[in-house]
């Protein structure tokens, strides 16, 4: 070929264009972002605390219809509740400074606070909160949320601006629970949400900035990406320490990380193990554990059944048999799987309610909970009759078939697909086969509502009003004949347990419910229906240029008690500022570098050696 | 299917659009008939979409209502709420009319109508899918034109070489190397790069800071999708190129004296560009599917990551609009593609 | 056949001591064959290929000979969690403590056997299709062409994520999804290709001999695409590869399995890059970059070899 120099030229010139523009692109942006970024800070001196927002994200800014953390977690921060959830994990003051019960534990007497304006100004009264809980109660959009914290309400008035009167059918302990950040039911300007009353579903509340009334004033949401919050200096539980809230969504938890180790961010309520483990040691970040709010554990068939006792599905029947159950729950080492699934970094678990609200933690007495035994569970099945087949596999001895058991997990789940396994090693020393199956949680839910299952994982949180959790574990929520209805847990069912529970949600003396929850937990271990396996802690990674953001105080253990993001955003402060951000510049090149590399390396492995025979 | 699949095909295939089939020559009819042939494939879509998501059985409704406290009665609603418990050919009916006027369902993971979570989501999507397919046209075009041109020459060994490794990295994989020296830092190196999302909220969100910011954001990602994506446009450059290279017209114009550069660029070029630009039309799905995990890797806010959350529940009406959407638009892509090249190529011109 | 396959790749290692006489155990009537050895070995690059291929293969062979449940049983590893490469663990180990070596070795039994089985369905199902439609030409084979550019107009990943959402996590569904979206290719090629052989003369004759379409569909026209499926085969293949790679990664495999893009998939969502654990990231990638490569090259200097207008220049 001819070498035409001035075609070479100018593609040589191109080729150094284009390439500039890529190489250089990125630090010329760079460099340029942080200038503005480094003029914006010191023209604006406001503060501002960056957080990362629940991996879940936002679902709408609907308060009625919102299920999503990240959802909850802004929504309480910008609309007020009754009551706010103290230090000791029991209700406290919030737009009500106190409240008052009848002598008949019908109705309730909320004292609200007088003089409070929404952030439009327009004052906030009773009849605000009047207003949206009755539009829970009577508009099915409204409760799609939290219609059945308001269920057993018979009427909801406000007879002046700085009273609230609540009157239930049946007397209900729970009230002052109903109405908590983050969890609880938020109250609405009516003077807002009237006109969206017949729409409601569709209402998307993105109307910035946000009215409404707490810590914080939603000014800006984009989705998928962020919110923005400013401080209500004249918040009446305390100003918020900085002056401005940004809750960034970070869907990979890693990346969220890389921010914090960077200094973009601020904040991150819950890393994983291996993420804490690393943090511990890195340099300007804190790291804390709080107590569980919830439960990772095992459910295991009873035997399906309907409201009214017809058996449903397809659940081995040797499940049926507590002996069988009971030699599964001694067969499991609780302490094994707390240490290598997550690190140690919980606590094994035995009572349903978790330890994050320790009014309703309840462990079993001395000698009654159930130890790592394998001999014994074997010695148990022995005895019950079920025989070992030549393949290591006990055989039923109503069925006389082996015992293979499906044991359903969360496919996205690491800690499910860890646990299976170990679960299938120790089953399998007393006899008895695990068939693992991940499943999307579509998939697992559908088989769980059918009874198509033997043993399934489940975890589950909860916020400091236990009902909820208990009450899935009734008869009541047993589906219906057709297979409709009912959000049963795991088909347990016992008439014991119902009379307790009820029994408990009409307790006012908290010492005394109390005692009755520890007993229906109690009737729920002995069951071995759910199998807790631990309660692993929430894990906080902070910037120490922010205190106050980890919440009480450190216990024996070393663990904080539940953390909100109500309290640790309004609490948290700036600490004096003296690091400095910004990689250098060498870095960058001396990436651009290691890339241009192993491009080249590519390039040269696969060195043409005869190119001529292309050539036509 | 992706692209691997896409760069297989000109490899091992005849190029249609060149040496094809005899509508060489635009009938009359030929517009109406390429319309009705993208209303037949948008009807296939629909029809492939409903059976896919409504085979299997499943109640969503504990799965929406999982961990919250909903009583009986919700429980009831939701289901009428959902249309779960009507016939299938009934449900089918309504989709259809729902999907055509734009009503795509209502998301069992976030309580609102699919159609207002896609539009929410179309503009990061097609920023960056614009920006990274300009990029890697450019780039693969010109690359390819000039190593087809000196097919052998070390600058085309150079260039084959590197996009073919290019080709062979998971997409996804190549966005997360990136990511851990760029962003995250490994090493002497420290990251600068932003890690995640679209924009710096504690910046102003308008004027030019904010485009510098979204330009910085967007760098990554689509620098992963570039790396990935351009090498299909060099290989289909590349052999259009080299099929053109033998064509007499071309040794009719070095005959008359004309400079290599000038046969190139004003004989070569135009003729190998038709057929090419037509394939990499062809070939939008595969920058789609690369939208989907660089999406994720880097947290963009765009369809992708829409597609791969709905994916963790899975979220089926969620899902089954975002093929609706991502079908539709590679039926258009393929549809403005025929009518483009039919209506650009000389040769159907000169007649 | 274009130009476009001449894009061969080029190449400067040796080949394989295992690779240089891939015919040799074939009987001596293919003497086809063997001249498609001869000029085969003339291709450094695809020989460089094969040579990876095999010793990728030869590792997911005999993996199970030094691999066993105790290496890859997170109940039973006792290694240091997320250490870097050390000589007890040249690759280092993973949040759980097991060798990423063993992992790899492992993991390139499970991918390639995902990738394998979709291709053979794939090629099956596509070739099948190719064959009668190209055949039987007519309402039939109209049919059948339309169906395909239906199925070659829905965006592949979409798809495919949707099949394996609604089949379920898994190998399986997984494996199908990845078939079910990538038939289309080969089939639009099998009914070109049918169709220019069924126009040669020695299906004439055998038509005029009273063979029926069966017969000549097996016996005629088989036989004479059947280099052109291995071409599409080994390409079909490394597609398959990075869509399993793709699905796995976003969370539609079976979270118990060991395959690359699995371990991609643990290592960036289990808090890798927090430990900085580039140990786990890296070498999943390349070696599906290395295997992809692999077959690609080897399809192309297979191609490059069997295409008739190369014969004619020798």
């Amino acid at each position: 070929m001819v070498v035409r120099e001035s075609g070479r030229v100018r593609a040589v010139l191109a080729a150094a264009c284009v390439g500039g523009v890529l190489l250089a692109g990125p630090a010329a942006l760079t460099a340029a972002a942080s200038a503005t970024a480094h003029r914006s800070a010191s023209a604006t001196s406001r503060t501002t605390l960056r957080v990362a927002m629940d991996r879940s994200g936002v679902d709408t800014l609907n308060p009625f219809t919102a299920f999503f953390n990240g959802s909850l977690d802004i929504l309480g921060s910008i609309y007020p509740t009754l009551t706010a959830i103290d230090e000791n994990g029991v209700p406290g003051p919030y737009l009500a400074s106190s409240w008052a019960l009848s002598s008949d534990h019908l109705t309730w007497s909320f004292k609200i606070r007088d003089g409070l304006r929404w952030s439009d100004g327009k004052p906030l009264t009773a009849d605000d909160a009047a207003w949206t809980f009755n539009l829970i109660r009577t508009n099915t959009v409204a409760g799609t949320a939290n219609g059945t914290l308001v269920a057993n309400f018979a009427s909801v008035t406000a007879p002046d601006a700085t009273t609230l009167v609540i009157k239930t059918k049946q007397p209900q302990a729970n009230v002052t629970y109903v109405s908590i950040p983050v969890s609880g039911i938020q109250i609405v300007p009516k003077h807002i949400w009237q006109s969206h009353a017949a729409n409601l579903k569709d209402y998307k509340n993105d109307t910035f900035p946000v009215v409404g009334y707490g810590p914080w004033v939603l000014t800006d949401y984009r989705t998928a990406q962020y919110a923005k919050l400013d401080a209500n200096k004249s918040f009446i539980l305390g100003a918020p320490k900085y002056d401005q809230l940004i809750e960034q969504l970070y869907k990979a938890s890693d990346a969220a990380v890389a921010a914090l180790k960077a200094g973009q961010l601020d904040y991150i309520n819950g890393v994983n193990a291996t993420q804490f483990t690393s943090l511990r040691h890195v340099g300007g970040v804190q790291t804390a554990q709080a107590v569980g709010n919830g439960w990772t554990g095992v459910e295991l068939n009873p035997g399906a059944r309907t409201r009214t006792g017809k058996a449903i599905g397809t659940g081995n029947p040797a499940l049926t048999d507590p002996t069988m159950r009971r030699a599964i729950a001694q067969a499991i080492d609780k302490k094994t799987l707390l240490a290598k699934v997550i690190d140690g970094q919980g606590q094994v678990a035995a009572g349903y309610l978790p330890p994050a609200w320790p009014q309703w933690s309840w462990k079993p007495s001395a000698g009654e909970e159930q130890p790592y035994a394998p001999a014994a569970a074997n010695k148990m099945l022995d005895a019950a009759g079920y025989r070992l087949g030549p393949d290591g596999i006990r055989v039923g001895p109503k069925t006389g078939k082996p015992l293979n058991l499906r044991l359903g997990i969360h496919s996205d789940s690491s800690s499910d697909a860890a646990i299976s396994t170990y679960l299938a090693g120790w089953l399998k020393a007393i006899g008895v086969k695990v068939v693992i199956q991940p499943m999307s949680m579509t998939a697992l839910n559908s088989d769980l509502g059918k009874g198509d299952w033997d043993m399934l994982m489940d975890s589950w949180t909860t916020g400091p009003d236990p009902t909820y959790l208990l009450g899935i574990q009734s008869c009541s929520t047993l589906p219906n004949d057709d297979g409709t209805g009912g959000n049963t847990d795991a088909f347990f069912c016992d008439p014991a347990y119902d009379k307790l529970f009820s029994q408990q949600a009409s307790i006012f003396d908290p010492a005394q419910r109390a005692q009755l929850v520890g007993q229906v937990q109690d009737i729920l271990y002995q069951a071995d229906v759910d199998q807790l396996l631990y309660y692993a802690t929430d894990k906080i990674a902070a910037s120490s240029r922010v205190s106050g953001l980890i919440t009480g105080k450190e216990g024996v253990d070393g663990f904080y008690p539940a953390q909100t993001s109500f309290w640790s955003y309004l609490k948290a402060a700036p600490v004096a500022r003296s690091a400095s951000s910004g990689g250098g510049s060498t870095g960058v090149w001396l990436g651009l570098a290691g890339a241009l590399v192993v491009l080249g390396a590519g390039g040269v492995i696969l060195r043409r050696r005869a190119g001529a025979d292309d050539r036509e | 299917m992706s692209s691997p699949a896409a760069v297989a095909e000109p490899a091992v295939a005849a190029p249609e659009p060149r040496s094809g089939r005899p509508f060489r020559v635009p009938r009359p009819g030929y517009l109406i008939s390429k319309l009705a042939a993208a209303a037949v494939s948008f009807a296939v879509t629909l029809v492939i979409g409903f059976v896919l998501f409504n085979v299997m059985p499943a109640d969503p409704v504990r799965s929406m209502t999982r961990g919250r406290p909903v009583s009986d009665a919700q429980l009831a609603q939701l289901r009428i709420q959902l249309g779960v418990d009507r016939p299938m050919w009934e449900r089918f009916l309504s989709y259809v009319n729902d999907t055509l006027h734009g009503h795509l369902g209502y998301s069992w993971e976030y309580q609102q109508s699919v159609a207002s979570l896609v539009a929410s989501r179309v503009g990061p999507t097609l920023l960056l899918m614009g920006t990274s397919f300009a990029v890697s046209v450019v780039l693969g075009l010109w690359l390819g034109m000039r190593s087809g041109w000196r097919a052998g020459s070390v600058f085309d060994r150079f260039t084959s070489a590197t996009a073919l490794t290019l080709w062979s990295v998971p997409t996804f994989w190549l966005g997360m190397i990136l990511l851990i020296v760029f962003s995250v830092g490994i090493g002497p190196i420290h990251g600068f790069l932003p890690t995640a999302g679209m924009s710096d909220p504690t910046l102003p969100q308008t004027g030019m800071t904010h485009c510098l910011d979204v330009a910085r954001h967007l760098v990554l990602p689509a620098l992963t999708m570039v790396l990935v994506v351009y090498a299909q446009y060099v290989t289909i450059m590349r052999s259009s190129i080299i099929a053109e290279k033998g064509s007499p017209y071309l040794l009719t114009a070095r005959a008359k004296g004309l400079p290599d550069a000038s046969v190139r660029r004003h004989h070569a070029l135009p003729n190998a560009l038709l057929p090419s630009v037509t394939m990499i039309f062809m070939h939008l799905g595969g920058l789609i599917s690369g939208a989907v995990t660089v999406e994720a890797v880097f947290s963009w806010p765009g369809l992708g990551d829409l597609t791969y959350e709905a994916l963790k529940i899975p979220d089926l009406p969620l899902l089954q609009g975002t093929f609706i959407v991502f079908s539709a638009s590679v039926i258009l892509m393929n549809l403005l593609a025929d009518l483009v090249y039919r209506f650009l190529d000389p040769r159907v011109r000169a007649q | 056949m274009t130009a476009a396959q001449t894009t061969t790749a080029p190449n400067a290692t040796a080949p394989d001591a295992t690779t240089r006489e891939p015919a040799a155990a074939v009987p001596p009537r293919f003497a086809g064959a063997r001249r498609f050895a001869r000029a085969f070995r003339r291709r450094p690059s695809g020989l460089a290929g094969l040579g990876i291929l095999v010793l990728f293969s030869l590792l997911a062979l005999t993996a199970p000979a030094f691999i066993g449940p105790e290496q890859l049983d997170v109940t039973r590893v006792n290694g240091p969690l997320l250490a870097p490469p050390s000589a007890a663990y040249p690759f280092g180990t993973d949040q759980a403590g097991r060798s990423v070596l063993d992992l790899l070795i492992w993991g390139s039994r499970e991918s390639l056997q995902i990738g394998v089985i979709a291709t053979v369905l794939t090629v099956v199902f596509g070739s099948a299709v190719g064959i009668v439609a190209g055949h039987y030409g007519g309402f039939l084979g109209r049919a059948l062409m339309h169906v395909t550019d239906w199925f070659i107009a829905l965006p592949g990943l979409p798809l495919a994520i949707s099949l394996a959402a609604v089949l379920g996590q898994g190998t399986t569904s997984i494996t199908i999804a990845i078939a079910a979206t990538s038939w289309t290719a080969t089939a639009r090629l099998l009914r070109a290709q049918t169709l220019a052989v069924e126009a040669r003369p020695f299906v004439e004759r055998a038509r005029a001999l009273g063979a029926g379409n069966w017969q000549i569909m097996l016996r005629q026209v088989l036989p004479n695409v059947m280099p052109l499926i291995l071409v599409s085969s080994t390409l079909t293949v490394t597609g398959a590869l990075l869509s399993e790679a793709t699905l796995t990664f976003l969370g539609l495999g079976s979270p118990a399995g060991v395959t690359w893009g699995e371990m991609i998939h643990d290592a960036f969502f289990g808090g890798a890059f927090t430990a900085d654990a580039w140990w786990y990231l890296l070498p999943p990638g390349l070696a599906i970059l290395a295997v992809v490569l692999g077959f690609t090259l080897t399809g192309r200097a297979v191609e490059y070899v069997l295409d008739p207008r190369t014969e004619r220049k020798r």
